[in-house]
């Protein structure tokens, strides 16, 4: 029997991957459900993090074990319903059973052929990967390789999951938005009857405690975004970080304080400009005379000596994409913590 | 100073061994919930805090590591015990019965 | 056998897009079908940055000493940025869509009372009639 090549810690950890994934399908509480995937999540960044992708752990441990639990939550809650266990008929049982375990067994088919775990001779790992490890120096002068390829060598990509993102949160508008003046005379007082037994801007602790902690989550993101070329981090956690500071903040005082600070129409403004940013930079590079997204060329304009201009090139990216997250993030949890009304929720 | 480390660390697992048996075994919510927030919050600082012993034993610029963990320690402190304070006000508005020695 | 060990990750990725295709079928109610999806996703996840990892590799983030002397960089002490950086946007585009796929259950509520599909079907058809 070959020496296992991942850890035994490893192993524990995947399989209590499978148990948490399992517990948080079967639980018929569903919030419990949605605390239960949190936890889910936060194994899976350990595993991650494990295998030396610490940046996607970072991204996991901001967005799966907090935003989208967040998000679930909120749903949970607008939607005030319990499950019922209304078991299928035993046909479809069979039928469902038999189509899950004939993927898994092509799947697992597949499985002879895949190179052996963790060898770096491998197809993924030998042709273009080291080319961006040996050359992110000289190149960029960016020591975190992730971010240079994130932003750098593979900028188009990054751009196009940003305007994902942004497409995203439109979508999201446009299914939930309605209007409130309309909403009101549609549904007059039945509204009230559903207001939360609980709500934590009743209780002065909760204030001040989270009063006292947002400027050091948003001061903690900042970093995060400006130091993400030489530590783990760039504009993706960092503007996860930042939404989930004003998620704090609207949960932790109320809907309408938020929007007090930050009206609607300025939101989707700041989700637009965040992709427009990245946009403009690119198209800044072709009026300087080369390519789209070819950071060289903006030499002359940025600060900096001779060969720095792809590294300021990155960072301008980086808080374009971590402005574009931010607001989103904001923005699908205002929509689904007040069931688009903009008035009140979670 | 590892010594230390390997004291504080051990310390913590002792005290989070109480904290879930107290979390199983406790009658009511309020019992678990005081159990749960005061054991999680104290063991997590003192692994923290071996974590610091570890780290400045290393010397260069990682004193600077030691600080953000330090920064971490107090976020923890703030947090976790709001976090159970709003678990415990929202349970009594829920209408969560505390458990009595009559009552089964 | 050995090979089942040998890539023991694959075969976790395997049983976590089992897991999240039985969810998304089988499971009635909508938000459990959401959190099925999220599960098939980090499935994938997992895959990917399980392909990544290299044995003895660190984190790829050039230390200083290597930072200054680019010649002694060694590829294979570094584990693959490529798959990671490919899923960390897949991560933010992840949350981003199931946000939508919680819109439209929220939506469905509104229409029909009801997030079990049980129910839904039952008011479709009712309202047909």
């Amino acid at each position: 029997m070959p020496s296992l090549p991942i850890w035994e810690f490893d192993v524990l950890l995947l399989v209590l991957v499978v148990l948490f994934a399992l517990i948080s399908l079967s639980i018929r509480n569903l919030m419990g459900a949605a605390i239960v995937f949190g936890a889910y999540s936060f194994m899976m960044c350990l595993i991650w993090a494990g295998m030396g992708a610490v940046d996607v752990a970072f991204t996991e441990a901001a967005v799966g074990a907090g935003v989208s639990t967040v998000f679930i939550v909120s749903t949970i809650y607008n939607t005030s319903a319990t499950m019922q266990n209304k078991p299928g008929g035993l046909t479809f049982k069979l039928f469902i059973g038999l189509v899950v375990t004939l993927t898994g067994a092509f799947l697992l088919s597949a499985l002879p052929d895949f190179p052996e775990w963790g060898d770096s001779e491998s197809p993924a790992n030998a042709v273009v990967a080291p080319y961006y490890i040996k050359n992110t120096i000289t190149d960029a002068h960016v020591p975190n390789v992730v971010t240079s390829v994130l932003a750098d060598y593979r900028g188009f990509d990054t751009l196009l999951e940003t305007t994902v993102v942004f497409i995203a949160c439109i979508a999201i508008y446009s299914i939930l938005r309605t209007e409130t003046a309309k909403s009101k005379t549609d549904e007059p007082e039945e509204e009230i009857a559903v207001l939360p037994s609980y709500d934590p801007s009743d209780s002065l602790i909760v204030r001040q405690a989270s009063r006292f902690m947002i400027p050091f989550m948003q001061l903690f993101a900042l970093y995060v975004i400006a130091h993400g070329h030489y530590s783990p981090g760039g504009g993706f956690q960092g503007g996860v970080i930042l939404g989930a500071s004003l998620i704090l903040l609207a949960i932790s005082f109320d809907l309408k304080f938020l929007l007090g600070h930050w009206s609607e129409k300025s939101l989707m403004l700041l989700v637009a400009s965040g992709v427009f940013l990245y946009a403009a930079v690119g198209l800044a590079c072709v009026f300087m005379g080369g390519n789209y997204l070819d950071y060289v060329v903006l030499d002359p304009i940025l600060p900096g000596k001779g060969d720095m201009a792809r590294s300021h090139g990155i960072l301008l990216v980086e808080i374009g994409v971590g402005i574009t997250v931010m607001f989103s993030m904001v923005a699908i949890h205002i929509n689904l913590a007040s069931n688009g009304r903009f008035d009140r929720g979670l | 100073m590892e010594i230390l480390a390997y004291i504080l660390i051990s310390t913590g697992l002792i005290f989070f061994l109480g904290t879930t048996i107290g979390l199983l075994r406790f009658p009511d919510f309020y019992s678990r919930m005081h159990a749960a927030g005061k054991g999680d919050t104290l063991s997590t600082v003192v692994i923290l805090l071996g974590c610091i012993c570890i780290v400045s034993t290393q010397g260069g610029m990682n004193w600077l590591l030691g600080l953000k963990i330090l920064l971490i320690i107090n976020f923890i402190f703030i947090g976790s015990p709001t976090a159970t304070h709003a678990m415990m006000d929202a349970g009594k508005k829920a209408g969560a019965e505390p458990w009595r020695k009559d009552s089964k | 056998m050995e090979n089942l060990i040998a890539n023991f990750n694959y075969v976790i990725v395997v049983i976590l897009m089992m897991i999240g295709l039985w969810a998304m079928l089988a499971q009635k109610n909508l938000i459990k079908k959401c959190i099925g999806m999220a599960i098939f996703q980090t499935g994938i996840i997992l895959f990917f940055i399980s392909i990544g990892a290299k044995n003895e590799a660190k984190v790829p983030i050039l230390s200083k000493f290597v930072a200054e002397n680019p010649p002694a960089i060694i590829v294979n002490d570094y584990a693959n940025p490529l798959t990671q950086i490919l899923m960390l946007t897949a991560i933010v585009v992840g949350v981003s869509t199931l946000g939508v796929g919680l819109a439209i259950v929220q939506k469905i509520y509104l229409e029909y009372g009801a997030i079990e599909e049980n129910e839904i079907l039952a008011r479709i058809d009712s309202e047909d009639e």
